[in-house]
């Protein structure tokens, strides 16, 4: 265990990944279930070379993309002034958050046919179906992080007479932030499957969402498992970005 | 012992026998066979509901659960022997048996492919040619709707490039109400019903009248067909004399299906009617091997399959349907 730790990073994910495939091939082989139940991942694999290589793949995935991201930054946009106001405004808080804390009672599966039809653009309405589902996460971790400054905090910069805007700059943001990340990590990964929500029930989207119905009607169970690892790559990208940010934007914190 | 006491004792013993001998007496006990139906409970089912609710499936020893689930599940269940049988559109046998599922067709229900096109009448398309430089609605470019609609372009002669085709969803009336596409593609007994419902006066181009593609049917898999052909003979003959039985009297069927379709007016009398002439046939649940030839190529054109199965004979066959025709 203590030799494994000390192995270089890509090794350990290398040998992790390889022993989930082996798992998963002895799932397939023990529990004796045919190709269109539970493919190998050979049979995966080899779906793979084809879609990868016919270009099908990637101008399914670049589609989805374009809505996951403007999805991410448009719900992270909308919901960090708007959590800072209700971290900073009890009033505005008594006001709002019982509509949004029940908003969420709302399965967007329900309401997004409904928004391809009050949002006239195609595109916008599933994009706006991921800026829904990555809101709430982003905004509860803005407050939470806003609330974390501890008060003597406040006090000392009261004390050496600091303006709104130097204790918003120089205390709440760089407090708040690494909460306000995680938030954002955690909308990251939640924005894949908010677009995809959204290509399920809009048509004209040539997205992943597309491609997995498509392999389902043509019982391609093994393109569905393609079109699955992919959205899970995209997410697992959009993770990586997040923290790559995350690690330049608190150097600060490891330099203490 | 004392003598009154063994009497009681053996009046005791006599009583439990024949309790003993009532119970193996009772009738056998029913198979129970979940039946993914392919669609939400609906009248176009009552030659289904008919068989149930006149004991024709119960004489055959067998107790029906409909399953209203998606069909492609019902397909992956008979497949993986899971479930003996479910309904499912012919196009899906072959797509199925192209990724190696065993699954074998053995009743044609629909005689007719059901998809239509549909226009109001002012624009002018009665024939497929009329489609030419037109907007038609899809609810996409998947399904037997987008199925039934190449095949008809294909036997008609039309190319595709030549008709404008968008994807609408399932929303075939409201966007032909709004005049946002010229036609749309649906199911014949379904949107026409609905729009002639709503005083509008339609052009409906029927899939069927131009090619005969394989629709609606049962299907069970090899290991029941080989291991127990006997419980699909018993569902099939069931299920056509429910059929004929419905054909014979749709009224008295419609009245059944408000049993087992909630909230089932008098309004949905149309769908029934509809779907009638599509079920007739000299033979009833006959498939045509030439009509899986036609889907088959229709498949191999819209690039849904990439070669044509090895064994097409194999997807379906009249055994069953043959020996159970019910009587006159």
């Amino acid at each position: 265990m203590e030799r494994l730790r000390e192995q270089p990073i890509w090794l350990t994910t290398a040998i992790s990944f390889l022993l989930l495939l082996l798992l998963w091939e002895a799932v397939t082989v023990l529990g004796g279930y045919d190709r269109f139940i539970l493919p190998g991942p050979a049979d995966v694999g080899q779906q793979f070379l084809i879609v990868a290589t016919d270009g099908r793949l990637w101008r399914h995935t670049l589609i989805t993309v374009s809505e996951v991201v403007p999805g991410l930054l448009l719900g992270f946009g909308i919901a960090t002034p708007l959590g800072y106001l209700l971290a900073k405004s009890p009033l505005a808080e008594r006001l709002l958050s019982p509509y949004l804390i029940a908003s969420q009672a709302i399965p967007v599966i329900a309401i997004a046919p409904l928004l391809t039809i009050w949002v006239r653009s195609t595109f916008w309405s599933r994009v706006l179906v991921s800026v829904i589902v990555v809101f709430f996460p982003i905004l509860i971790n803005v407050i939470a992080g806003l609330r974390s400054v501890p008060t003597e905090l406040y006090e000392l910069m009261h004390s050496l007479r600091a303006s709104q805007w130097q204790i918003f700059r120089k205390l709440e943001v760089p407090a708040a932030l690494p909460i306000l990340l995680a938030g954002l990590k955690v909308g990251a990964t939640l924005s894949v499957i908010g677009a995809l929500v959204g290509e399920f029930v809009q048509p004209k989207s040539q997205g992943l969402g597309y491609l997995l119905v498509t392999a389902r009607y043509q019982f391609k169970t093994d393109l569905v498992f393609v079109v699955l690892l992919t959205l899970a790559a995209i997410a697992l990208a959009m993770y990586g970005m997040v923290a790559l940010l995350e690690r330049r934007l608190l150097r600060w914190q490891e330099n203490e | 012992m004392s003598r009154p006491l063994t009497i009681l004792l053996l009046a005791l013993l006599l009583f439990a026998a024949g309790c003993a001998a009532e119970t193996a007496e009772a009738p056998a006990e029913l198979t129970h066979i979940r039946l993914p139906m392919g669609f939400v409970a609906d009248p176009q089912y009552a030659p289904f509901y008919v068989a149930v609710e006149k004991g024709y499936y119960a004489e055959e020893g067998l107790e029906i659960e409909f399953d209203y689930s998606f069909e492609t599940d019902g397909i992956a269940l008979v497949g993986a022997n899971e479930l003996p049988f479910a309904i499912v559109s012919g196009e899906q046998v072959i797509l199925a048996r192209a990724q190696e599922l065993p699954v074998v067709y053995v009743l044609e229900w629909f005689q007719d492919f059901p998809i239509a096109v549909v226009s109001k009448e002012e624009a002018g398309i009665s024939e497929p040619q009329d489609l030419i430089g037109r907007s038609v609605g899809l609810p996409g470019f998947f399904g037997a709707s987008y199925v039934g609609y190449v095949g008809l372009l294909s036997a008609t002669g039309v190319s595709p490039d030549e008709v404008a085709a968008e994807e609408i969803g399932f929303t075939q009336v409201e966007s032909l109400l709004a005049g946002q596409v010229d036609a749309v593609v649906g199911y014949a007994n379904n949107e026409p019903v609905q729009l002639r419902a709503q005083g509008e006066a339609i052009d409906v181009i029927h899939v069927a009248h131009y090619i005969d593609m394989v629709a609606n049917g049962i299907i069970t898999n090899e290991t029941t067909i080989a291991e127990n052909p006997e419980l699909v003979h018993r569902l099939v003959r069931a299920t056509l004399r429910g059929l004929a039985d419905t054909l014979a009297n749709p009224e008295e069927a419609y009245e059944i299906s408000k049993q087992y379709v909630e909230g089932l007016d008098d309004s949905r009398m149309a769908v029934l009617e509809a779907s009638l002439p599509m079920w007739e046939a000299p033979v009833l649940g006959h498939t045509d091997p030439k009509s899986w030839e036609r889907t088959q190529d229709v498949l191999l054109e819209m690039g849904l399959i990439d070669a044509p199965l090895a064994d097409l004979e194999g997807a379906y066959t009249n055994d069953f349907i043959r020996d159970n025709q019910p009587e006159e």
